[in-house]
């Protein structure tokens, strides 16, 4: 009688492997955003933007490229050689200001292009915390539309490539810009 | 009927005495047997013995909690044995539907459940009462399907806003599950043959049949399932107790005989 007790009580703390899984780790991959990577055109090697500033369409304020800055303006520009930025998840197609030298005492330096992307996408479950991602798949025959803004001062993008169609994951690049 | 038992028992242990009783009362027929039983205690060791059945129980919990709780149906039977003075087998049938609201997703989960197994009884009873403090074992199996009322899609960069829930309607039937779980429960006679009791149990999943592209959150008779194994459960019953048999306590017997 006495084993079967200590057995039994030796069952029950064995099943303390509780977790807490009402918080999203961070670290799970959820909604992917679509990264962007700029490369030389003359090397193909990366290459920094200069105060670039990404805003969406109809959107007043750009995308927080640098949380930290101290200066407000400056949470809004990027000078590095890679960008991710959010896809609706909600329509078939982003559309995207980005405008080079943004704010740049020299006016002719300004220079803005338009991309749309073209998508479809699927929702997939993650777990309780989580709730559900959205993963997107690029358009096959148009996955993106480049465009001059209002002022014609011509690309500064010379060339974009797609290098993943699909976004499930933030840790690869899916659009090449060379520049 | 009760003091019928007590003669029979005592019958046995003192059975000279009883037999020089029986010829003296034999000639008065119309006195009543109690007489008789009252005779044979006065000269014989007094006998405890423990009454075996079946019990047949409600839980309280799921069944009123319907009432407040717009979100939940469900009722759970309970039911038990008693195999050996210590040991009860002991099982309960449930049927639940519950509709989960957590942050991101609501669900409503339907199905029945079994759990089978045994309780130990650790309480020495006193006389003629019947409480139990028991600890157990129980296998669970449980049928049941889920429905995604509504999700929310998790997005680290609410650049473009939070959306609203997606409403879905999608279901998921034909799944399944079993666990193994231990609990530790009370039962105290009130009057008559009725219980009251109450129990906590923690489980442990062995097998959990998971639909395509969701989970399952909430698994009847397991309860709210976690990112391991792990469940806890709770109820709180009331229940009728059927004797069958009785049987004598053996310890006082021996005595007896020395």
């Amino acid at each position: 009688m006495k084993k079967i007790l200590f057995i039994i009580i030796v069952i029950a703390f064995t099943f303390s492997g509780c977790e807490k899984d009402d918080i999203c780790d961070p670290n799970t991959p959820t909604t992917p955003r679509l990264v962007i990577s700029f490369f030389d055109r003359t090397n193909s090697t990366p290459k920094n933007v200069t105060n670039l500033k990404v805003i969406g369409e109809k959107m007043t304020e750009g995308i927080i490229f640098n949380e930290n800055a101290l200066v407000e303006s400056d949470k809004y520009i990027t000078n590095g050689n890679k960008i991710s930025i959010p896809l609706k998840t909600n329509a078939e197609s982003t559309t995207y200001r980005f405008i080079l030298n943004y704010n740049d005492p020299n006016p002719a330096l300004v220079n803005e292009d338009v991309i749309k992307f073209n998508y479809t996408h699927l929702n997939t479950f993650v777990s309780r915390a989580c709730g559900y991602k959205t993963t997107f798949t690029l358009d096959r025959n148009s996955p993106f539309i480049l465009t001059d803004s209002d002022n014609l001062e011509g690309f500064w993008m010379q060339a974009v490539y797609v290098q993943e169609p699909n976004i499930e994951f933030e840790n690869e690049t899916h659009i090449k810009v060379y520049l | 009927m009760l003091s019928l038992f007590t003669v029979q028992a005592q019958e046995t242990t003192a059975n000279k005495t009883t037999i020089t009783n029986k010829t003296e009362t034999k000639p008065v027929k119309p006195t009543p047997k109690k007489v008789v039983t009252q005779e044979v205690k006065q000269d014989s060791i007094p006998v405890k013995t423990d009454r075996y059945g079946v019990r047949f129980g409600v839980d309280l919990y799921k069944l009123t909690r319907g009432f407040y709780d717009s979100d939940y149906k469900g009722i759970e039977f309970t039911g038990d044995y008693r195999l050996t003075k210590k040991y009860y087998l002991a099982a309960e049938l449930g049927i639940e539907n519950k509709t989960t609201d957590d942050d991101r997703l609501n669900t409503t989960t339907k199905g029945t459940y079994l759990k089978a197994g045994f309780d130990y009884n650790l309480y020495e009873n006193w006389l003629d009462m019947e409480n139990i403090i028991s600890i157990g074992l129980r296998y669970g199996f449980s049928t049941f399907s889920q429905e995604l009322n509504s999700y929310k899609i998790y997005n680290s960069d609410p650049y473009w806003g939070e959306l609203p829930p997606e409403v879905s309607g999608e279901k998921f039937s034909g799944l399944s599950a079993s666990w193994i779980e231990v609990n530790a429960g009370v039962k105290a006679k009130v009057f008559n043959n009725v219980f009251v009791g109450f129990s906590v149990q923690l489980k442990t999943l062995v097998s959990n049949k998971k639909p395509n592209n969701f989970d399952n959150l909430y698994i009847p008779g397991f309860n709210r399932t976690y990112d391991g194994n792990f469940g806890i459960g709770f109820n709180y019953t009331v229940s009728y107790f059927i004797p069958i048999y009785k049987k004598k306590i053996v310890i006082p017997e021996t005595e007896a005989k020395k």
